[in-house]
């Protein structure tokens, strides 16, 4: 099969939790808090999917973030396929049947978000107090509810599988 | 030997072929695919935003008539102060085209300002940007200005069928020219990286060293017509220190700007009536 179906179902979660990330953050827009929770895109198509399946799932859900956030076209597209490619090449050492693994991962994919899009827009604000203050917080913010974000989301990607009666394991899955 | 596998890097020889295709791709073909996603997303924004509309409307359907009457008291009274200063503005505006007319002075330039409801704010370290739910169809143009009843918003910095990006006076991407209250000459606003949990600030330079500012009489800063975005004598902030500036010979000082423009509702988009046509402008 070209495209696995599940790639469209995680593409679909994808959109879900980056729609309900906006959501959220334009209401605390007055606070000055900003959650940025990319990371958990990118774990269960890597961990999850065979390759053509996972490189249109990550190409589509950077497309999508693209457009939708203020930074350079491309950016998060190609971000995303140089993260996925990393975790894709060592998926075989991560366990996804349970969330331990995927929320380690998506802790450090979301770091990876934070540190790609300062390294592309923060340049000319390197040497501001406040600016790096304010990465701080969102970094703190955004892992700290990534906590609790992550788990559901992965449940919640679980729990789409079997609605849809999909296969619930990974390709490849290791035989230990 | 053991025999190379190639299904091994995969990943990585999928990825340099997508590098150097994304790198060869022709920027139109990106700027349509972001149009593309863009506009695709749009109603999602829309469709929220009227879904607030619709829960404002049933939250005030639940207020009692006394409180109802109450306020519409108070909407009476605002409006006739309203009505009272529309009249003394028109008086006022034929006062001055009949000055201008009597000293030939060039004409200035006139907006049409067009109300739209913020759908998302996004305002954090790397941007400071909200969307509105207004674009092309109600001929918002690039580069228009936006105000609110607290003065600059910002400026259009995209404009999508539906829906217009805002970069915000915070951003450290915006400047423009401005004059202190009361003294013609322009200085230069610019945004600030915002620090957080506080007043958002801005940074104003060139300043004459004449101007002083202190905490108990701040200095408004407010819009020129310099750069023909902005109507002039618009609040951008207040400036209650200035210090000499790098250069020695102008001062420079931080701007604290309006807290309500974290949490706007409802902006104002300025669209010019009457567009500058460079071409015929700069023509001999």
């Amino acid at each position: 099969m070209l495209l696995d179906p599940r790639a469209i179902l995680l593409f679909g979660a994808n959109v879900l939790l980056l729609y309900l990330t906006l959501l959220v953050n334009s209401a605390l827009a007055g606070w000055s808090i900003y959650l940025f929770l990319l990371g958990p895109m990118l774990v269960f198509p890597a961990l999850y999917l065979r390759h053509q399946s996972y490189f249109i799932c990550v190409l589509l859900t950077g497309l999508w973030v693209d457009a939708a956030l203020p930074a350079p076209f491309g950016l998060f597209t190609l971000g995303f396929l140089c993260a996925g490619a990393f975790v894709f090449q060592m998926r075989i050492r991560f366990r996804a049947e349970h969330n331990y693994h995927p929320i380690v991962l998506a802790h450090g994919l979301n770091f990876f978000c934070i540190l790609l899009v300062t390294l592309a827009l923060g340049t000319p604000n390197f040497s501001s107090l406040g600016f790096w203050f304010q990465v701080f917080v969102t970094s703190l913010a955004s892992h700290l509810v990534l906590l609790v974000v992550a788990p559901w989301f992965f449940n919640f990607e679980r729990m789409l599988f079997a609605l849809c009666h999909m296969d619930t394991e990974p390709e490849d899955f290791p035989i230990l | 030997m053991a025999k190379f596998r190639l299904d091994r890097i995969k990943p990585l020889v999928a990825l340099a072929a997508f590098l150097a295709a994304w790198w060869i791709v022709p920027a139109t073909v990106k700027s349509f695919l972001k149009v593309s996603f863009a506009e695709f997303q749009a109603p999602a924004w829309v469709a929220t935003s009227y879904l607030d509309d619709l829960e404002g409307f049933w939250a005030r359907r639940s207020h009692s008539k006394v409180e109802l009457i109450e306020a519409g008291r108070e909407v009476a009274r605002a409006k006739s102060l309203y009505q009272f200063n529309a009249q003394r503005k028109e008086t006022l505006e034929n006062e001055i085209s009949r000055l201008e007319a009597i000293l030939n002075l060039p004409s200035r330039r006139e907006f049409r300002y067009e109300v739209a409801r913020v759908v998302r704010r996004d305002l954090n370290a790397w941007w400071q940007h909200i969307i509105v739910r207004k674009g092309k169809d109600y001929q918002i143009p690039e580069g228009a200005a936006v105000v609110f009843a607290g003065g600059v918003v910002g400026r259009v910095v995209e404009v999508n069928a539906f829906t217009s990006r805002v970069e915000l006076i915070t951003s450290p991407n915006f400047r423009m020219a401005a004059n202190f209250e009361g003294d013609e000459r322009p200085v230069i606003y610019q945004g600030l990286a915002q620090g957080g949990f506080g007043q958002p600030i801005g940074t104003v330079r060139d300043a004459p060293q004449d101007v002083v500012a202190s905490r108990q009489a701040p200095l408004r800063l407010v819009s020129t017509r310099l750069g023909g975005t902005f109507p002039p004598g618009l609040m951008i902030g207040r400036v209650p220190w200035l210090e000499p500036g790098s250069t020695g010979i102008f001062q420079a000082g931080k701007v604290e700007l309006d807290p309500r423009l974290l949490s706007l509702n409802e902006v104002a988009v300025l669209i010019p009536l009457y567009p500058i046509d460079l071409e015929t402008t700069d023509a001999p």
